[in-house]
């Protein structure tokens, strides 16, 4: 019979309550059945979701629904050990101890401390670095996250054939290379935190680049992946500065979103958005992880640009911005890593302190020109400067050419709007 | 002749694993499902509904007489749950199962009138009845 009787007595299911349970649901069974039979555990998690869809429509949902979707997956999950007959003769003695960790008699409430151990077991191994960083994102994407191959396709523009390949190949490199289901420690745990900060890093990238994809999807992606560096840093194993570092970053990022756009939709660039939009509660969280990254002498590119994001995200406009501190954090970022992107964004900033012509000079000077002659935002920026120094032709010609290579109807716009500007 | 409203059995198949769903597009068929039943109840328009498990059997007598189990129901498709609608016209019921949120996702429903009587049972009565006259 439906679950209530009256309307008052309606229970509904908190928000991303599976999303939420699958992973953890997933870390724990991976913490008994091993890191080689991460399928199974992912298998078992799926199939309790589809149970409970069957059948709470007609029974109600039940008192702890987290409880009753966790049973469920270790019975399956046991069931499928004790249907390995081979498996069972050969290893009798592993089965026994699956039984004694997942049938009825194990204990039902699992320790929060013990949970969390498990969920950044399993992050960094979906993190190793066996796995190539595609592989990883996806990894972590499926089963840390609960997006299906074909949002996580959708994600990133390939292919769900595509995505499901990168998953199977996980799953067998993680088999093949013996990966143990451990946070690591000792000298290897900084390396591996790297490893793991960074897919962080790149899953919320894609998350808000403006670049494709679909809206909702994209928001779930950087909303993850600030969930999952949340965890980290509440663990003592990731709790170092460059974590604080990277959560700054996303949270100072994310803070504009608001205001990116227009009523119209259209695009906006950071001189012309609406600051009041700027979301204040993550602007607050931002500057309190930026302030626990202060911590240590260590300033990684995390730090950098979490710094460049506060100079912006602070500034009550587009005037009063701090541009010499930023140009000084270009600096130290591009003698960290000599990457053209970053001697691009450098000539922004140099752009807004020593004026365009310095600049556009500056620009000429970024080395590999031909990788940076097919990205839209080098003639985007080519562009703004030679408006910048009263060329209006010049300006117009790199917008037209931004334009012809900008891969998203928005920005196709916003470069319309740009050749307009050159016309006036 | 136009027949009396009578009770609806809706049959629920479901026709794929749910595979290829992410937990959270479960999550959001499963409260639209829950809200499906709720509104029926709520509108007074359920009699009574189950969910059956997707074990179970087929029994059969084969040709020579003895009783074989099997086929057994095919799991791909099975009845996932049953629901009986109070009496109403065919095309009512139609109308409900059209409803379901689970369409959405690749289930099946199958709508049966519930006969009050068994049809046969009835023509044979009638018709003895007729003898009669």
């Amino acid at each position: 019979m439906a679950a209530a009787s009256s309307e008052e007595d309606v229970r509904r299911l908190a928000d991303h309550l599976f999303r939420r349970e699958a992973g953890k649901m997933i870390s724990i069974l991976t913490g008994v059945l091993g890191a080689r039979r991460l399928e199974l555990a992912e298998d078992a998690v799926q199939e309790s979701l589809i149970r409970a869809m069957k059948h709470w429509p007609y029974h109600g949902i039940p008192d702890n629904p987290s409880a009753w979707l966790l049973r469920t997956a270790k019975n399956l999950a046991l069931d499928h050990v004790r249907r390995e007959s081979n498996f069972q003769r050969k290893q009798p003695a592993i089965v026994t101890e699956f039984e004694r960790r997942l049938g009825e008699s194990a204990p039902e409430v699992h320790d929060e401390t013990e949970i969390a151990d498990d969920q950044l077991r399993l992050m960094f191994v979906c993190c190793h670095p066996v796995l190539p960083p595609e592989v990883q994102s996806a990894l972590a994407l499926k089963t840390l996250c609960g997006l299906s191959p074909a949002e996580i396709a959708t994600a990133f523009l390939a292919s769900e054939a595509a995505i499901a390949k990168r998953l199977v190949r996980a799953r067998q490199r993680l088999r093949e290379h013996g990966v143990p289901f451990e946070i690591p420690a000792g000298p290897e745990l900084p390396a591996r935190l790297g490893g793991v900060l960074k897919i962080l890093y790149l899953l919320f990238n894609e998350g808000h680049k403006a670049s494709h994809g679909d809206e909702a999807i994209r928001a779930d992606l950087c909303r993850e992946a600030i969930r999952m560096a949340e965890q980290l840093a509440a663990h003592p194993a990731g709790d170092h500065p460059a974590t604080h570092a990277l959560l700054a970053l996303m949270h100072l990022t994310a803070a504009r979103i608001p205001g990116r756009l227009d009523d119209h939709g259209n695009l906006l660039r950071l001189d012309e958005m609406d600051r009041t939009k700027w979301d204040g509660e993550l602007i607050h969280r931002g500057m309190t992880h930026l302030a626990r990254s202060a911590a240590g002498d260590e300033a990684s590119e995390y730090h950098l640009q979490a710094a460049i994001a506060a100079c912006h995200t602070l500034a009550p406009d587009d005037a009063s911005t701090d541009w010499p501190r930023i140009l000084r954090l270009y600096d130290r970022m591009l003698a960290q890593q000599p990457n053209p992107v970053v001697a691009l964004n450098r000539a922004v900033a140099l752009a807004r302190v020593e004026g365009p012509a310095a600049a556009i000079a500056a620009v000429e000077k970024i080395a590999d020109p031909q990788r940076m002659e097919a990205y839209h935002l080098y003639h985007a920026v080519l562009g703004d400067l030679e408006l910048r120094r009263a060329r209006p032709c010049e300006a117009s010609r790199h917008f037209e050419r931004a334009q012809s290579l900008a891969s998203t109807r928005p920005e196709r716009e916003l470069m319309a709007r740009r050749i307009q500007d050159c016309a006036d | 002749m136009k027949r009396e409203p009578i009770e609806h059995l809706l049959l629920f198949r479901h026709t794929l694993p749910h595979d290829d769903l992410s937990p959270e597009e479960l999550q959001r068929a499963l409260d639209a499902t829950m809200a499906w039943f709720e509104r029926l109840e709520a509108a007074g328009q359920l009699v009574a509904a189950k969910p059956l498990f997707d074990e179970g059997a087929m029994i059969s007598r084969d040709t020579s007489g003895a009783i074989t189990d099997g086929p057994y129901a095919e799991t791909k498709e099975s009845v996932a749950g049953y629901l009986i609608l109070p009496p109403c016209e065919f095309d009512e019921a139609v109308a409900i199962a059209k409803t379901w949120p689970m369409l959405d996702h690749g289930g099946r429903v199958e709508i049966r009138p519930i006969a009050p009587e068994c049809p046969s049972f009835q023509r044979l009565r009638e018709m003895t009845a007729h003898a009669h006259a």
